[in-house]
């Protein structure tokens, strides 16, 4: 045992002796100095420009639609649109958070490149806008707000505010790899939501009340600047996608669901929050689907459990939403929601990999069904992925982008009906 | 000097390996089972999302200590945790041969030579990310968030080893990702068994 010590005190002189590469540069920024650091740039043609391509063929829309690839993008995630359409955000389950920038309006972008080089991110994976162009960046355990970024993102040096600061959005002790692809959306309220995935996949019931209090396994929100932070929602398991209904300022949000019940089972889900403070059933429920870890623990008091508006394929994997407010899609899919399913991980056969739709009741406002948009990413005689959609989000002109981080691309879906003969 | 260290950990982790009974492991049985790891881990071991590790080419005994971890819930993980439940000892061991017998190089990134690498690690680890001890894991190209995920839950307790449990007791974050960071950067190829 004293060896042990000893062997592990000199060990621990060597590790203090290497050189700090990644010092975190905040302090300088703040300061408005510069720090050296330098872009990487992602090139856009040739021979990886191409192999993307030639998935396009493999992409099944509907009549009128048409897929291009938008932007080589490694590891795309959640993405954001600048307020004045000239970039686009998107994260990374990495340490990058890409600029992706279309100058000449053709609807391809020119050039894509790391954006504030100069921070050392771990998992940015949600970008999202405020209306006046504050940046808000939701890492694995921090929320960084970068106010301007549509105009400043030229600079590897970037004026930058913490939000929340390193290891106060969750207690360091919960960190985990997985579960931990954040997203944030400003609501109508002007407060930052932010989703955040419990790291199991069901919690052990002696964290139930931590987590309950800190809105792990939840969405929470705040003021841009970080204060009043309240949890918003209750009984997500992981939810990677959010957006507001621009009708009713309302929250919708897609959520995954348990492993290891079997492949039909549980759904997954897109739920409708009419009020702050609901409970949508984890970890005693997912949809109807009771689980067996909670059968025994009692259920919070005087809460009933908010049911989704659709049940969705098992496993899928329902990640980013986006409402449709454009105008360029047929009327059919006007103020309707997308998102992306990325695919199953562990189905005996794999399922998801695809773009779906749902249009909303008039009266009621409730889903009214799912609807494949776009498919054909997963190769059905193989079992293997050509690509994974993970997040929607609208170009100016109403077309659609889509990420996918498995093939590294930002693909572009646009209508352009043939003209009548 | 660390020729001793790494003559010292060799034997501790022998010791340690050497406990566990390992019955006979059928690569092409294993290749089957790697159906359910490829989404992953791809069929060669080759990681196809960043949240799991490159296994193709890792030390047997590693891949198989970490299975049978996840089996009985002395390592946690939202995925394998359930993916292990249902695969028996033999299939674990099937499975951990197929993965070892891929052959895996690595390349530096230029401008950097061996003697850059983080000294605490290369004894086990290796300079270039290729272990050099049966119970270590290769590090070579893994994502820097994957190996700084690993080096916080040492720290922190949730993972526990006889040695890294030590070593990363008392890193703080810089170290943790400076460390990352020297691996992550180092290219890995995989090359499938014949």
């Amino acid at each position: 045992m004293k060896k042990r010590t000893l062997l592990s005190g000199l060990l621990l002189s060597t590790v203090l002796a290497v050189p700090v590469a990644a010092q975190d540069n905040m302090d300088k920024l703040t300061n408005m100095q510069k720090t050296g650091a330098t872009f990487t740039h992602i090139e856009q043609e040739g021979d990886r420009a191409e192999a993307l391509r030639d998935i396009i063929q493999h992409i099944d829309v509907p009549d009128g639609f048409e897929v291009s690839l938008y932007a080589v993008v490694p590891d795309a995630r959640s993405m954001s649109m600048a307020p004045q359409g000239t970039v686009l955000f998107a994260g990374t389950r990495k340490d990058k958070v890409w600029s992706i920038i279309d100058r000449d309006r053709n609807r391809v972008a020119d050039e894509v490149k790391d954006f504030a080089p100069s921070i050392t991110f771990d998992i940015p994976n949600g970008p999202c806008f405020s209306p006046d162009g504050f940046l808000y960046i939701a890492e694995r355990n921090r929320i960084l707000v970068f106010p301007a970024a549509e105009f400043f993102f030229e600079s590897p040096d970037i004026a930058v505010g913490t939000v929340v600061a390193q290891g106060e959005l969750i207690p360091p002790e919960e960190e985990s790899f997985n579960h931990s692809a954040r997203v944030c959306d400003i609501g109508p309220d002007g407060m930052l939501y932010v989703s955040l995935g419990q790291p199991y996949n069901v919690q052990p019931a002696e964290k139930l009340e931590m987590y309950d209090e800190l809105g792990i396994g939840g969405i929470i929100r705040m003021n841009t600047d970080g204060t009043g932070r309240e949890v918003y929602t209750r009984g997500v398991r992981n939810s990677v996608g959010q957006d507001f209904s621009p009708e009713t300022g309302e929250l919708w949000w897609t959520d995954n669901q348990v492993d290891g019940m079997g492949d039909d089972i549980p759904p997954g889900e897109l739920n409708r929050q009419t009020e702050a403070g609901q409970h949508f059933g984890f970890p005693w429920t997912n949809a109807r689907v009771e689980i067996p870890d909670y059968k025994d623990v009692p259920r919070p008091e005087g809460v009933s459990f908010v049911e989704p508006q659709l049940e969705l394929t098992a496993h899928a994997a329902d990640l980013g939403m986006r409402f449709y407010h454009d105008e360029s899609f047929p009327e059919k899919y006007h103020g309707g929601i997308f998102w992306a399913q990325h695919g199953s991980w562990n189905r005996t056969t794999p399922v998801g990999a695809r773009v779906m739709f749902t249009a909303l009741d008039p009266e009621t406002g409730d889903a009214m069904g799912a609807e494949v948009f776009a498919d054909g990413w997963l190769n059905e005689d193989t079992g293997e992925y050509r690509g994974r959609p993970m997040d929607i989000e609208f170009l100016p002109d109403g077309s659609m982008l889509v990420s996918d981080d498995f093939a590294g691309a930002i693909w572009r879906i646009a209508y352009n009906p043939a003209p009548a003969e | 000097m660390s020729r001793t260290f790494a003559t010292i950990l060799g034997g501790l982790l022998l010791a340690g390996v050497a406990s566990s009974p390992a019955p006979a492991a059928d690569a092409e049985a294993g290749r089957k089972i790697a159906n359910m790891c490829r989404t992953c881990h791809g069929v060669d071991g080759y990681a196809q999302i960043p949240v799991a590790p490159h296994i193709g080419g890792e030390p047997e005994e590693y891949l198989e200590a970490q299975l049978m971890a996840f089996k009985t819930g002395a390592r946690d993980h939202e995925m394998m945790s359930v993916v292990t439940a249902g695969l028996s000892a033999q299939q674990i061991s099937d499975v951990s041969a197929w993965y070892a017998a891929h052959k895996v190089t690595a390349t530096l990134p230029e401008g950097v030579t061996t003697a850059d690498a983080p000294d605490a690690c290369v004894s086990c680890h290796g300079a270039d990310g290729i272990s050099v001890a049966l119970d270590a894991p290769n590090l070579a190209g893994e994502v820097n968030i994957y190996i700084d995920t690993q080096l916080k839950a040492f720290r922190t307790g949730k993972r526990q080893h006889a040695i890294m449990s030590e070593i990363a007791a008392d890193m703080t974050d810089e170290e943790i990702r400076a460390v990352a960071d020297w691996y992550a950067a180092v290219a890995l190829e995989i090359v499938p068994a014949e």
